[in-house]
């Protein structure tokens, strides 16, 4: 069985601006898959569906076996809490709270947080010595490290990434997609949104969006 | 149940990180609460002081309590007085002056003389204006009424002669002061209350005393009525002049303070309800982020219920102690004393800062909560 | 340019500012409530005051002497009046705005038809007159004793025989409300009182019939004359001067005489009294000027602590919610800077728009400032509160000191911002 199977998947806005229409996209346990297009093409729309954030209003998605026609808004969050972690653009660390903290509040949201795991995550990604800075005292590729850490802690079945170099340098960008490498080559499946050809090729498959319709590169 | 300690120690990491290392916002927010917090407890605590503060003034009218012989007797034993102070327990007696009358002869004209406690009618009386000075209860002295020293055209300093209506005693007296009220006080003279026993022969009596009580009038009738039934021998009538007069002026005092206090109290409900808004509209991303994490609504309004919480905590703290500074200020100021830390409006004041800032901040959660963990997908 | 942003700034951010405006309008109503109520509580409480009742006697210049020369009960003894037609003259005084209340007596005893004599007291209850001056005034013991408990009914004017009893009197001669008591006029002829009501006040009208003036001169034979006019006067606490003014108005210098002729002190008041009113004597009750004076005092400082504490939370509450405001705006402001706007040139923008928010919040608050110092007068005085112009330069003050406060932390951290961490959306 297929980790993710999207069939005739369509997303109409207001009941009049359609973002997505017909889209069928199968991924496998093990698969990295990255989604690119221009901007305004529906790609953030697809993430939104695919990371549980917003509900489709025509055709299937099953998630690792799940329906999520049959699910409630409640459930959405349950579902999204156990089998997702998401990487952001703009990073999204709570300001207020150190790295190590950020880590825990995701525990704290999925079930009990523990430190000494929330440590061992970081310690993966290389910034155990980091652990107790607030986020404006890291700099952009560490914050997204971190961010990274954050979206494995709870060990989620698919791992989404929305333009996760988007703001990052080259030495940053590079470190990054190394650690997308290293997760993906450990059985992590990973799907990133993108439109840099740098990080679409590292992919094991592209597909590409236009006008609300996707397509094989 | 280990579980749950770490899952409530996180809980307070999040709430109390929030507020300490977000330095400036909070700051400003719990200067929103702790006004609040000083106009509640600060203002309270005059409002509820007036009357007893603002009726000892009062007690500058004079008496507003005089208690006459009854039961067919034309005088009261002074040793009697003991029990009706006794009986006004719990309310300050400002003073009580006895007086005894008796009309005498002065150079040979019949004249009504009081024999009083000075140090008292200072105390009762304070609206006595003395040119001179008041006797001093050792030589022989007397305190003249206005129109009596302009009847026998003397000053202070000059002696007159005072002598018993039957002739069978007389002696000089200097006259140490002359005393203006505008009132009946201007045709006596007066002199000290143990002296004119001696004179009359009255040992230990008096003809009536004048006592100055901080009461409200309400509580003067009760007494009067209590002592009607316990102590027939002495009859006590409230001065209804100074008793209700007092009552209605106190009375609108009371009702400008107050509503003074609550409009005040209105201001900075919408100061603490608009800032926390501001507080929990400037995390719209944050709390998407939350959800996106997995948080439920439940999770994100928890965290500002625990986050206004401990703000309203501080604030309502920082406030009552601000606010305690204030009522002293007005009573060491306008009264002239300090006023009493009064637990209950403390407890009060903290419980209701916690309160308000409570509600001020569910209010706008209550639409924060429902913002869609999408926002954090779109670029901005 | 700059107006073009600072239009532009107010069509867009048009709620925001309308924020500012509103919040400011909150406070600086409040600051103009409070302030014209501080001003005017003195003249209120004052007037409060007068519940406690006349601080003032007038008497005939020899009639207290004449008494006690020949003996202090002899009612026979002759006896020195004023005359009822002078009272009208007491509203034409200097301070005849300040004299609130005023009513006339004229005592002495009755022989009742049982053969008992009692005290009586004429005066006026509720009485209309026309002054010299064509104004009219209603005034009398209703406006005076506001102590006084009745049980039954005032007596009116129209009904010349009706009276009140003194509560212990009543007991004595056992009457009560709508009973008649007969009596012996001076002439001999027999008349009778028709009881309105009983009356308690703690005083020596506890024991008299108190009477309408006329039915009372007739009774005495003593048509047209009073003893002695009651009066209340507003008054200004005593002084140094004042003290020195009424134990000899001739012992102060010119000026010193002018500024006391012309202070609503008692004692000018009684003086004043003294000079249109033939053959009288004006003497304050200290009992009631004294005491006011202490009171009048603590009230406005009582108030005057109250009103800086509420203008102290206004201010600091006002600039909270502008300094709010202006954070939720950096992202723009922030913006400015990146495509090169200098420091100043930010500033000078967020403080014009701030500052135009504000003044009009200003002119609105104190607007309903005014209407709302008039809600709390009714509220607790029943009155209108005067309006002080004295108030607007304060409030200026305020208001400058409140947008300023409230744009500082704003600023300050506006200065420090840099264009690229603002745009990277933190």
């Amino acid at each position: 069985m297929s980790l993710l199977k999207l069939t005739d998947v369509a997303m109409v806005y207001g009941g009049r601006v359609t973002a997505l229409e017909h889209v069928n996209l199968t991924v496998e346990k093990g698969d990295w898959l990255a989604i690119m297009g221009p901007s305004g093409s529906g790609k953030t729309t697809l993430m939104n569906i695919i990371g549980c954030m917003d509900k489709h209003t025509a055709g299937q998605v099953v998630l690792d076996g799940i329906d999520l026609n049959e699910v409630t808004k409640n459930e959405l969050t349950q579902i999204r809490r156990d089998k997702i972690g998401m990487v952001f653009q703009q990073f999204h660390l709570i300001p207020y709270l150190t790295a190590v903290e950020n880590l825990m509040v995701a525990q704290y949201y999925h079930s009990i947080p523990d430190r000494k795991e929330a440590m061992a995550a970081l310690e993966r990604v290389g910034l155990a010595d980091r652990a107790d800075h607030l986020p404006s005292e890291l700099s952009g590729g560490e914050q997204q490290r971190v961010c990274i850490a954050r979206a494995l802690i709870n060990y989620p079945v698919l791992i989404l990434a929305d333009e996760p170099t988007g703001n990052l340098d080259e030495k940053n960008e590079k470190l990054v997609m190394d650690l997308f490498r290293e997760l993906n080559r450990e059985g992590h499946t990973i799907i990133t949104v993108t439109h840099s050809d740098k990080v679409g090729q590292a992919a094991k498959r592209i597909v590409i969006i236009e006008h609300g319709h996707l397509r094989d590169a | 149940m280990l579980m749950n300690l770490q899952r409530i120690k996180m809980y307070l990491t999040m709430v109390t990180n929030a507020l300490l290392r977000r330095k400036l916002r909070m700051f400003i927010a719990l200067l929103a609460v702790a006004i609040g917090a000083t106009i509640i407890s600060g203002m309270i605590t005059v409002y509820k002081e007036v009357p007893e503060q603002m009726g000892r003034e009062f007690r500058a009218y004079g008496a507003n309590l005089l208690l006459l012989p009854a039961g067919g007797s034309t005088t009261i034993q002074e040793e009697k007085l003991q029990s009706v102070y006794q009986k006004l327990q719990g309310h300050e007696i400002v003073g009580s002056a006895p007086f005894l009358y008796e009309r005498l002869k002065i150079n040979e004209s019949p004249i009504l003389v009081g024999g009083t406690d000075f140090d008292m009618v200072k105390k009762v009386s304070p609206y006595w204006q003395i040119n001179g000075a008041m006797p001093s209860g050792s030589g022989k002295e007397l305190l003249l009424g206005y129109e009596l020293a302009e009847k026998f055209q003397v000053k202070p300093g000059e002696r007159i002669i005072l002598a018993l209506g039957d002739g069978s005693w007389e002696s000089p007296f200097t006259v140490s002061g002359i005393v203006r009220t505008g009132g009946k006080e201007e045709q006596f003279a007066y002199m000290d209350l143990k002296q004119m026993q001696e004179i009359v022969s009255k040992p230990g009596v008096i003809s009536m005393a004048q006592v100055s009580v901080v009461a409200s009038a309400a509580e003067l009738d009760a007494f009067t009525r209590q002592m009607a039934a316990e102590e027939p021998s002495i009859h006590p009538q409230t001065v209804k002049q100074i008793a209700s007069s007092e009552q209605t002026v106190l009375g609108k005092l009371q009702a400008l303070v107050l509503l003074v206090t609550v409009v005040v109290l209105l201001l900075t409900l919408v100061c603490v309800g608009t800032t926390m808004t501001e507080v929990v509209s400037e995390r719209r991303r944050e709390i998407g982020l939350k959800k996106a994490l997995g948080a439920d609504n439940r999770n994100i309004a928890a965290e500002f219920f625990g986050e206004s919480c401990m703000l309203g905590l501080l604030g309502g703290i920082l406030g009552t102690v601000c606010g305690y500074l204030f009522a002293q200020a007005v009573g060491t100021n306008v009264f002239g004393r300090s006023l009493q830390v009064s637990v209950p409006i403390a407890v009060m004041s903290v419980v209701l800062s916690i309160a308000v800032t409570a509600i001020a901040t569910m209010l706008p959660v209550r639409t924060a909560v429902k913002v869609e963990p999408a926002i954090v997908m779109r670029g901005e | 340019m700059f107006w073009q942003m600072v239009k532009g700034a107010v069509l867009r951010q048009g709620r925001q500012l309308l924020f500012v405006a509103l919040t400011v309008a909150l406070g600086v109503s409040l600051a103009t409530a409070m302030l014209n109520v501080m001003f005017d509580v003195g003249d209120k409480v004052n007037q409060e005051l007068k519940a406690f009742g006349a601080n003032i006697t007038v008497t005939s210049k020899n009639a207290s002497i004449l008494k006690d020369i020949y003996g202090l009960d002899n009612a026979s003894a002759p006896k020195e009046y004023l005359a009822e037609s002078d009272i009208g003259k007491l509203k034409t005084i200097f301070w005849t705005n300040n004299i609130v209340a005023f009513s006339p007596h004229l005592a002495g005893n009755l022989k009742l038809d049982g053969g008992s004599e009692v005290a009586v007291s004429g005066t006026w209850f509720d009485h209309y007159m026309k002054l010299p001056t064509g104004e009219e005034f209603s005034t009398g013991e209703q406006y005076l004793k506001s102590w006084w408990q009745v049980e039954g009914a005032w007596p009116k004017e129209t009904e010349p025989d009706s009276v009140l009893v003194g509560k212990t009197l009543a007991q004595k001669l056992n009457v009560k409300p709508g009973d008649s008591i007969s009596y012996v006029k001076k002439d001999g002829t027999k008349a009778v009182f028709r009881i309105a009501g009983l009356v308690s006040g703690g005083g020596e009208e506890d024991d008299q019939i108190v009477a309408q003036l006329p039915a009372v001169q007739q009774a005495l034979g003593l048509e047209g004359k009073i003893d002695s006019v009651n009066v209340s006067a507003m008054t200004t606490p005593e002084n140094e001067l004042a003290r020195r003014a009424a134990a000899n108005p001739k012992s102060l210098s010119l000026k010193e005489y002018e500024i006391w002729y012309c202070t609503s002190y008692v004692s000018s008041i009684a003086f004043q009294i003294e000079e249109v009113i033939a053959n009288s004597v004006a003497r304050p009750v200290r009992q009631i000027a004294e005491s006011e004076g202490r009171i009048l005092d603590k009230t406005q400082l009582l108030m005057l602590l109250i009103t800086v504490l509420s203008l102290l939370s206004a201010t600091m509450g006002v600039s909270n919610l502008v300094s709010a405001n202006i954070m939720e705006r950096s992202k723009e402001l922030g913006l400015l800077k990146a495509i090169g706007a200098t420091d100043r040139s930010v500033v000078i923008l967020v403080l014009t728009e701030i500052f135009m928010a504000g003044l009009i919040g200003g002119v609105a608050g104190y607007v309903a400032g005014l209407g709302f110092a008039q809600i709390i007068g009714h509220a607790v005085f029943g009155s209108s509160i005067a309006i002080n112009m004295l108030v607007i330069p304060i409030l200026i003050v305020l208001l400058i000191l409140m947008l300023l406060l409230g744009s500082l932390p704003a600023i300050r951290s506006l200065l420090g911002l840099h264009p690229a961490i603002v745009l990277h959306g933190r």
